[in-house]
């Protein structure tokens, strides 16, 4: 390995900190922003519905075996005949969420908003510290690493020679931009913090389609072998009160 | 439900800070936290938060979350006064808040003027149909009004919408139980089972209801849950023992599987479920003994009787 390299403390001066406040800031900045942005929405009541039928139904098919046959069978054809069962999608009704986005253009705006909250700032960050700040060799692990972190931590620098322990700047960005989310939570309280992460999970999860939801518990309902528990129950239970007894 | 540690650690916290220990404020927010009913206790220590001045705005904006929770309690110990003084600071803090106004709502409901409360929360009800805790208010006035149908009118209103809170199935139950509508508490006691399989106290009263609505087949299978009963709690439920004791030796079991005693099968189920009977006896026998000595003699006599009836 090459000697080691002596980094200037301008760098830490004018590289390093000002970074770290900087995603700070932002971060808290990002905050307030979405804040004042967020609608308070109603939520729907046919999606809460469904939401709540098919916990329903979950229940129903976990514990299916605590309640008695009878009881089981009418509750699966309450829910599955084709009729007017519960989780029977009527075929013209099931719409797709892009269609639905079209017709309520709220939702549309919603999820701008979102959108804007999260990608501007970021962009905006990104292409500031790849102007100002690129290049720069900004602070140095005090352990060695192997070969494999490098493009974690020397985003920017395409040198082999340089040791791995040397952290560039753009990466210190990056560590910053998903590592911040401990401080956030003491700064903006516990379930403020919400770091990019987190946000990026909500948005795939977005596209959620009720009535194949509903579909898929309605097959697996379907499936269910009724094997009533309680009569193992009796035995189990004599056992216990012999232990009892004894 | 509250969990055994969470229970421990409450009344170890609620020790503490009746004996002047201090704690009193993790002790409102563990109360807060798992939605129990203190209600006098809350209203005495967050009272005493509140009017010390020092404390009180050491807690920062927690403050306004305790005047809420001393609101709440204040109305459940009627001391009106007090809420409305908690009730008037919140207005004055959050002029347009809703959740205030769902207070002063409450407000309403606990002077007992309804007409005036139910004006308030339909309002609210038509800004948000989804407000939970607006519907279940409405559902508790009707109830303490007396008006019983209206009550189980509104719970299978919400229920329909929010079919997976099984506190409202279980409140729908017990009035269906206090209506002698059976069948339909057993319904509600199946639907608790299904969502919550491991509570003991489901299977009990669900039990409870069957034994209580008769027939064979409702019988056979009410001795089943006691039975479950008495394995999930490890035999400590005397309620479920007792139930076992009673169930099998219920004169119209006995006729029932007598009659059935050509089968074979049956024959063998009936000798089981009274080897059960007998265990669940010296089960309750050793259990006064235990607990009760001096109304030990009083047991043996009501066991001995059900025998001799059957």
């Amino acid at each position: 390995m090459a000697a080691d390299l002596v980094l200037d403390t301008a760098i830490r001066d004018w590289v390093l900190i000002p970074l770290s406040v900087v995603m700070v800031l932002i971060g808290v900045l990002r905050y307030f922003v979405s804040k004042l942005m967020r609608s308070n929405q109603v939520p729907d009541a046919k999606i809460v519905k469904e939401g709540q039928l098919i916990i329903r139904a979950r229940n129903l098919r976990a514990a299916a075996n605590f309640i008695p046959p009878k009881s089981f069978r009418a509750r699966r054809l309450y829910y599955n005949n084709e009729e007017n069962g519960l989780l029977i999608v009527p075929k013209g009704q099931a719409q797709n969420p892009q269609a639905q986005m079209f017709s309520d253009p709220n939702m549309a705006m919603d999820m701008m908003k979102k959108n804007l909250s999260m990608i501007i700032p970021q962009t905006l960050t990104f292409a500031w510290v790849n102007f100002f700040f690129s290049g720069f060799v900004a602070a140095k692990i005090p352990f060695p690493l192997t070969q494999r972190f490098r493009s974690m931590l020397q985003n920017g620098i395409d040198l082999s020679t340089v040791d791995v322990s040397y952290v560039s700047s753009r990466s210190w960005y990056f560590l910053n931009l998903f590592g911040l989310r401990g401080l956030f939570s003491l700064i903006l309280g516990e379930e403020n913090a919400m770091d990019d992460t987190q946000k990026m999970m909500q948005m795939s999860g977005f596209g959620f389609d009720p009535s194949k939801s509903l579909g898929a518990e309605k097959d697996s309902l379907d499936i269910v072998q009724h094997d009533w528990a309680l009569p193992k129950f009796e035995h189990r239970a004599e056992a216990v009160l012999r232990e009892l007894a004894r | 439900m509250v969990s055994k540690t969470e229970e421990t650690q409450l009344n170890r916290l609620e020790n503490q800070v009746d004996n002047g220990g201090g704690g009193a404020w993790e002790y409102l927010c563990l109360v807060r936290k798992l939605k129990v009913r203190r209600s006098e206790k809350v209203l005495k220590y967050g009272l005493s938060i509140l009017n010390d001045l020092k404390k009180r705005s050491g807690l920062g904006s927690e403050e306004w979350t305790l005047y809420e929770q001393v609101a709440i309690a204040a109305m459940d110990c009627q001391s009106l006064d007090v809420a409305k003084d908690c009730i008037r600071l919140l207005r004055k803090a959050f002029p347009e808040s809703k959740r205030v106004g769902r207070l002063e709502a409450m407000l309403l409901e606990a002077k007992g003027s309804w007409a005036e409360a139910e004006k308030a929360y339909s309002s609210f009800l038509e800004e948000n149909p989804l407000d939970q805790v607006i519907h279940k208010r409405r559902v508790a006035m009707a109830k303490a009004q007396g008006n019983i149908s209206g009550a189980i009118e509104g719970l299978n209103k919400y229920l329909e919408i929010f079919m997976a809170d099984h506190d409202a199935w279980r409140e729908l139950a017990e009035i269906y139980v206090s209506l002698q509508m059976y069948k339909q508490a057993a319904f509600c006691y199946e639907e608790l089972i299904l969502s919550q399989p491991t509570v003991p106290l489901h299977h009990l009263a669900y039990a409870d209801v069957l034994y209580t609505l008769g027939g064979l087949e409702n019988l056979q299978t009410a001795k089943k849950y006691y039975a479950s009963v008495i394995d999930l709690t490890g035999g400590k439920n005397t309620r479920a023992l007792f139930g076992i004791n009673l169930n099998v030796l219920t004169p119209a079991f006995q006729c029932t599987s007598a009659i059935g005693q050509l089968a074979k099968g049956r024959n063998k189920e009936d000798k089981e479920s009274l080897e059960l009977q007998s265990l669940a006896a010296t089960a309750l026998e050793k259990d006064y003994k235990q607990r009760a000595p001096e109304k030990l003699s009083l047991l043996s006599t009501a066991l001995k009787s059900l025998k001799v009836s059957s």
